[in-house]
């Protein structure tokens, strides 16, 4: 993956966590059931989009390890 | 022995292991104001991890978080949003700012803004806010502090002198070791903090209730209110979606702008450090799960502290929980508050004298470094004084900091990223944001969807950063390349 679309991906990530966890995004997913691991939904929701960060942000760093140790970008 | 002294065994107990690890750091140090202020550029992932992680975890995400999940419900679900949101820019500013630092020797993000916009005026506007954002911040820590010694000693230890103590240990180890002390016991007390949530969040459902899962089907049936975005207000009415979400906002946005969490980017060994420090902080993050846990383990419990802000200690005190238990998550809770009060103090001082008075009056490193000290005391002083108030709730505390520092935000930004931003431009945009927030502050009645006010004050600020900008004369190719090369 190219330098550009990995900034590019990782910036829509964080755009749509931003809608996701406020609103309008929210509105939608702001219920009580299913419970995930005991936890009310949208407690699960929110903390599944931080994780997910982590991942993505961890992603980010391959492509642009690469790019800085092959001393371009 | 009565639980009481049990608990201030064990408070003195960890306090006195914090001095001793404050006061270790700071041998190996320079004293000059790059090893003050930026603990000669030598954090390793460990200590930037902690030190990261405990400064934005205060006494706020420790009292205030619970106490919110107890009575307020799904409204702290804000808290654990926007932590994740604000840190991931950082990733390419953290390394940009590093860079631009050890070009031209800046270990404050003032320094940052006018090495681009040279102007003394901006420096001094800064320095006035982050002072003006700190004092409540501090306060907030200091006032939870109390809190928390004063409720679990039943009264015997009262807030002022709770507050004092620990604040008074603060004070000592970073007026003697700057940012080496800070660096090490906030891995001490991020470590400890970890431990103590987890244990805590997972032990309290389980013994109230059987398992998270029955707690949060309980309360389902009993206040299914609680469990849905946006929660409820202080006042138990259904809080608004303007706020939920401007709250989030606000905090992504200011987040970074905190001189004590933007200036590791200063601190840090290498770039590599820092982008490493941004990625794992969403794990430190997802640490607010059990502190929500404990929270609404105590929903279905009867009784109601004096304040709002007594929560959490109250009900660990209405569990009978052993006196150890208690006092470790005493410890826990001022770990949370000394953590980050003790980083906002020492970057309150670094601010206020290196951009504040050293840019109008000629000082030496010597001179500085003394400066930062009394200004340490001053601060500390002033916050302790509105942190007896009886008045203050932390909550209302932290989001007026927030309002007022994330102001920072867009002149920052403009610094690094945008070429054709120019000193008026700037300095008209931070004015226009600064009164925007002030008004609004105090009419809050006028908020559009009730909507915070550091919002507002950014939906005025940016706008006319830009405007001014375009509308003044472009800076001089030469002074831009430094930056931009």
């Amino acid at each position: 993956m190219s330098l550009k679309t990995a900034r590019v991906l990782t910036t829509i990530y964080f755009i749509l966590m931003a809608l996701a966890v406020t609103w309008p995004g929210l509105v939608l997913f702001a219920r009580i059931e299913p419970f995930i691991l005991g936890l009310p939904f949208s407690l699960a929701w929110i903390s599944a989009w931080i994780a997910g960060s982590v991942v993505v942000l961890y992603l980010l760093d391959r492509v642009e390890k690469r790019y800085r140790d092959g001393g371009e970008g | 022995m009565e639980q009481w002294v049990v608990v201030t065994i064990i408070i003195v107990l960890y306090l006195a292991l914090t001095l001793t690890i404050g006061l270790m750091a700071g041998r190996n140090q320079t004293d000059s104001v790059a090893g003050y202020v930026a603990a000669d550029r030598s954090f390793g992932l460990l200590v930037m991890y902690f030190v990261t992680g405990a400064s934005v975890f205060s006494a706020f995400a420790f009292l205030g978080g619970p106490g919110w999940a107890y009575s307020r419900g799904a409204a702290a679900f804000y808290i654990l949003a926007y932590g994740a949101l604000g840190m991931a820019p950082f990733y390419w500013m953290g390394p940009r700012a590093a860079l631009l630092g050890r070009k031209f020797g800046y270990v404050t993000q003032a320094q940052l803004v006018t090495g681009r916009f040279p102007s003394k005026r901006l420096s001094a506007m800064i320095a006035v806010l982050s002072l003006v954002a700190f004092v409540p911040y501090v306060t907030l820590q200091m006032r939870g502090a109390g809190i928390v010694i004063e409720a679990v000693t039943d009264g015997h230890v009262p807030l002022w002198l709770g507050s004092f103590v620990a604040y008074g240990i603060v004070i000592l180890y970073v007026l003697r070791s700057g940012a080496m002390a800070v660096g090490w016991t906030n891995t001490f007390q991020g470590v400890f903090m970890v431990i103590i949530a987890w244990s805590l969040g997972l032990y309290l459902p389980h013994r109230l209730y059987g398992g998270i899962g029955p707690m949060f089907e309980q309360i389902a049936v009993a206040r299914p209110e609680l469990l849905v975005p946006p929660g409820l207000t202080a006042a138990g009415d259904p809080w608004s979606w303007g706020a939920f979400s401007t709250f989030i906002l606000v905090s992504a946005i200011g987040l970074m702008m905190w001189p004590h969490l933007f200036m590791k980017a200063f601190t840090a060994k290498d770039d590599d450090t820092l982008r490493r420090t941004v990625i794992l902080f969403p794990t430190f993050q997802l640490f607010l799960i059990p502190v929500f846990l404990i929270g609404f383990a105590g929903v279905m419990f009867a009784g109601q502290p004096a304040s709002s802000d007594f929560i959490l200690p109250f009900m660990i005190l209405e569990t009978d929980l052993p006196a150890v238990v208690v006092g470790l998550f005493c410890a826990g809770a001022l770990s949370a508050s000394m953590s980050t009060g003790d980083a906002l103090l020492h970057a309150s001082a670094s601010v206020f004298v290196g951009d504040g008075v050293a840019k109008f009056m000629p000082l030496t490193e010597h001179q500085q470094r003394r400066l930062m000290q009394v200004i340490v005391l001053l601060t500390g002083a002033i916050a302790y004084y509105f942190a007896m108030d009886p008045e203050s709730s932390l909550v209302q505390l932290l989001a007026t900091a927030y309002g007022i520092i994330s102001q920072l935000a867009p002149p920052v930004v403009a610094a690094m990223y945008w070429k054709r931003a120019t000193t008026p431009g700037v300095i008209t945009g931070l004015i226009a944001g600064t009164a925007t927030a002030f008004f609004f502050y105090t009419n809050p009645e006028l908020k559009p969807y009730d909507m915070h006010e550091g919002i507002l004050a950014l939906m005025v600020h940016v706008p006319v950063l830009v405007g001014a900008s375009l509308m003044t004369q472009r800076q001089d190719e030469e002074h831009l390349k430094g930056f931009f090369s």
